[in-house]
């Protein structure tokens, strides 16, 4: 089962004009139904724009991307998945559950419906007692988790993820990873998730994907291989430490090659 | 929200302060200049304190309570509190009006980028024009056009000048709100595929209201203004406007009078001002305290 | 070729409402055969225009003098009352709470015992209550742009053992440039509307406003329209020249 095909994207923006950008060329990936796909790599390098291909915020220039077995932009129609981005983006003006319910109203379920939804992804975030305070009254990390609720309201089989840890602190957002993990663990929702961090992609994913820039394409995918549980240990194993460094060389080598220098840099 | 109260309790306390130091200025002034005016550096700059020219404060207040005209049942506090009740009725009406049509432009704009291109530098530059200078001719419309059976009364030019000059600000200002929903937001909508419609009433408007409320604020104020001007320059019955000329051309024989016709557009205005932050407050209750400028 | 395309496209849909509003108002006129008392052809209130351009520049003059002399002698007050009160701070408390009542005020209305207090034929009350306009926005903005000064500013000129009045003078003062410019932007179109609206008040009858209302009583609509565009005009000129102002003061390198 394919939650996501990639097939021969390319995507270029401002085409024929001066400030042409290739910003994605020849990309394809496969990410399996219940996967967890971490795409990785230095600004430019066009895992945002990835992101937002499969999310069909914006069109491919050539290539095709299938979601659930359906073209992107259907998959948006029938809102197959739910976005969370690095600010968590909550709307101030309702409180924390009307916030929840936000993706649901839209698709016109009724009040008791909607209620009972927003309970249980609170429940399913630990956040039950918040229900109706506003978002400016909680924490970076509360108000993410209220994202990810967010995010998961209508069930979605597919989670996508643009950094959502990016601006908490690291004790936080390891606490962060552990949660969400546990979360697509309940609900067995297949996530592409972006980050800058490669201690974060090894952490959350089942593969790595690198990226590299100029123009955007993938580099590399280095399979994790830490088992399905994640546990306190699990960042002091030799197996992360393998899989940081497999991900670290992915990434040094294109640099390198970039600015010329051979494997023994600095 | 006692926090609030109590900025609001310090402010009040702080303007009757102020008000009372300009009373003393005033009296003090009273009290040492030349009877008949004077100059400063041969320009004929000083005002003349004769009691003509210069009532004592503590006069002004005391003629509210006197009769309007000799022999009259009816005092000045009255003729002033229904004349500037007259005028703030035109004014809502006026505001009410502007609001509509700005906020309908405003969204329209925000809509249409081609009518916001050509329509926005004219609201632009319009508010540094003096619109005012219209007041005469809307006002003297009243009693000549007629649309079937409908004639236009009088008052509706003042209540038309105030919605004219309140539309300006309050339809940039709202355009601005919607224009500030962030970039990360509206991909969430367009995210839900959700249409423009819907994202205009759950994203945009929600994100307009801090912008809208000074460009309210400032629609008010220019409703009143509108409203004022327009009953000066024609003498509209019943409001403040009339009755500040009428106590003034009064004012050799009774000066003290037209000070609390001035009062009741004082008042007039801080009512006005009053109910538009009264509205703020309830609207933003929720809202973490940031400011907007 | 790309920019110059991009920037018409930019201008281009304001021009074409402008000339359609134009048209669509000198056919209105036409078709609808408006009286005049209710609205004039564009056509006429040109000609009215050019063929009474000397009247009109002469009540222009009068109403831009004393726009102009109470906004140079409004911001020279508020400046020098803006140093008072960032000097005594407590000052504040009485100042902001005068200023934002009488923003909601009309103010104006002040004139009526202004030309009580002065000869019938003096224009010295129109400048006074455009002064007192120009005097609160230059203040309120001034005063702001003096005090509010970054803190890691103020603590690096302490930790030079500056003076008060050296802190004034090379961090308040250059602080405080950008919002008299941005007062100046407001408070000169606010000085043109105050010296009109004076004019209706009574008291020398030189003014455009007067001009305006005389026109309406005499039933001259098209002159009176005249007059409007006149006073659009100077409203214009003087927003224009504060925006100018501004400008160059950017060029001098001072900010941004």
């Amino acid at each position: 089962m394919t939650a996501v095909s990639i097939r021969n994207v390319s995507k270029v923006f401002n085409q024929g004009k001066p400030n042409q950008v290739d910003a994605l060329s020849n990309v394809a990936l496969e990410v399996k139904q219940g996967e967890f796909v971490s795409l990785i790599g230095p600004s430019g390098c066009g895992k945002s724009t990835l992101l937002r291909l499969v999310a069909n915020l914006l069109e491919p220039t050539s290539g095709e991307v299938v979601v659930n077995g359906k073209s992107a932009a259907q998959a948006r129609l029938d809102q197959d998945y739910g976005m969370a981005f690095q600010q968590a983006g909550l709307f101030d003006w309702r409180t924390v559950r009307k916030n929840i319910e936000l993706p649901l109203e839209l698709k016109g379920w009724d009040k008791s419906k909607r209620s009972a939804r927003a309970d249980e992804m609170l429940q399913l975030v630990q956040l039950p007692e918040f229900g109706d305070h506003y978002p400016w009254q909680l924490s970076g990390g509360m108000q993410q988790r209220i994202a990810i609720a967010r995010a998961l309201a209508a069930h979605p089989p597919l989670l996508l993820m643009d950094e959502p840890f990016g601006a908490l602190d690291e004790m936080t957002r390891e606490y962060m990873q552990g949660e969400l993990l546990r979360i697509c663990a309940a609900t067995g929702t297949t996530v592409v998730f972006v980050t800058h961090s490669i201690p974060e992609a090894v952490y959350l994913s089942n593969r790595v994907v690198v990226m590299s820039p100029r123009p955007g394409r993938i580099t590399k995918v280095v399979d994790v291989s830490l088992g399905g549980e994640r546990s306190e240990d699990t960042r002091n194993r030799t197996a992360f430490f393998e899989a940081i460094t497999a991900v670290r060389e992915g990434l040094r080598g294109m640099h390198a090659a970039h600015v010329g220098l051979g494997n023994d840099d600095r | 929200m006692t926090n609030v109260v109590r900025r609001a309790a310090q402010r009040t306390v702080m303007f009757v302060a102020a008000l009372a130091l300009v009373a003393v200025v005033w009296e003090t002034y009273k009290a040492v200049g030349p009877e008949d005016g004077g100059t400063v550096l041969g320009v004929r700059i000083l005002p003349r304190t004769s009691e003509y020219a210069m009532p004592h404060v503590w006069d002004m207040f005391s003629r509210f309570s006197r009769p309007e005209v000799r022999g009259s049942e009816r005092t000045v506090l009255d003729a002033v509190t229904a004349g500037a009740w007259y005028s703030f009725r035109l004014s809502v009406a006026g505001f009410a009006l502007g609001a509509l049509v700005g906020v309908a432009l405003a969204v329209l704009m925000a809509r249409f980028k081609v009518v916001q291109r050509g329509v926005l530098p004219y609201l632009v530059v319009s508010q540094t024009v003096p619109l005012i200078a219209l007041a005469p001719l809307v006002v003297s419309w009243g009693g000549r056009v007629e649309i079937g059976a409908f004639v236009w009364p009088r008052w509706l030019s003042a209540s038309v000048l105030g919605a004219f000059l309140a539309f300006f600000p309050i339809a940039v200002g709202t355009l601005r709100g919607l224009a500030a929903a962030p970039a990360a937001s509206v991909e969430l909508m367009q995210s839900y595929a959700a249409s423009w419609t819907k994202t205009l009433f759950k994203l945009r408007f929600p994100t307009a209201v801090p912008y809208m409320v000074p460009a309210f604020r400032l629609g008010a104020s220019a409703s009143v203004i509108g409203v004022v001007v327009a009953e000066i320059s024609t003498g509209l019955k019943g409001g403040i406007g009339r009755l500040i000329i009428e106590y003034a051309r009064e004012a050799t024989g009774d000066p003290a009078k037209v000070y609390t016709a001035i009062f009741g557009a004082a008042a007039l205005g801080l009512v006005m001002a009053g109910a538009v932050v009264a509205v703020d407050v309830i609207v933003m209750r929720n809202r973490p305290k940031e400011a907007v400028s | 070729m790309n920019r110059i395309t991009t920037n018409v496209g930019k201008v281009l849909p304001a021009l074409v409402f402008g000339v359609a509003f134009l048209g669509f108002w000198e056919w209105a006129v036409k078709f609808f055969e408006l009286k005049p008392y209710f609205l004039t052809a564009p056509s006429s209130i040109w000609e009215q225009f050019t063929g009474n351009f000397s009247l009109i520049r002469g009540a222009a003059t009068v109403s831009g003098t004393n726009a102009l002399v109470g906004l140079v002698a409004g911001t020279v007050l508020g400046v020098a009352m803006s140093f008072v009160l960032s000097r005594f701070g407590f000052l504040n408390q009485l100042i902001t709470p005068l200023a934002i009542a009488l923003n909601a005020i009309p103010i104006f209305v002040l004139v009526a015992v202004l030309n009580n207090m002065y000869s019938i034929t003096s224009e010295i009350p129109r400048r006074i209550m455009v002064t007192l306009v120009v005097y609160f926005i230059v203040l309120v903005n001034v005063a702001r742009g003096l005090t509010q000064v970054s803190p890691t500013h103020v603590e690096l000129m302490r930790s030079y053992a500056a003076s008060d009045v050296a802190i004034l003078r090379k961090v308040r003062i250059p602080n405080a440039v950008p919002f008299l410019f941005t007062a100046l932007k407001i408070a000169a179109p606010a000085a043109v509307i105050t010296a009109f609206v004076s004019e209706y008040f009574g008291g020398s009858q030189n003014g455009l406003g007067s001009r305006i209302s005389s026109n309406i009583a005499n039933s001259k609509n098209a002159a009176a329209w005249a007059y409007v565009l006149a006073a659009c005009l100077l409203g214009l000129l003087f927003y224009t020249v504060s925006v100018v102002m501004e400008n160059l003061n950017r060029k001098g390198g001072v900010r941004q």
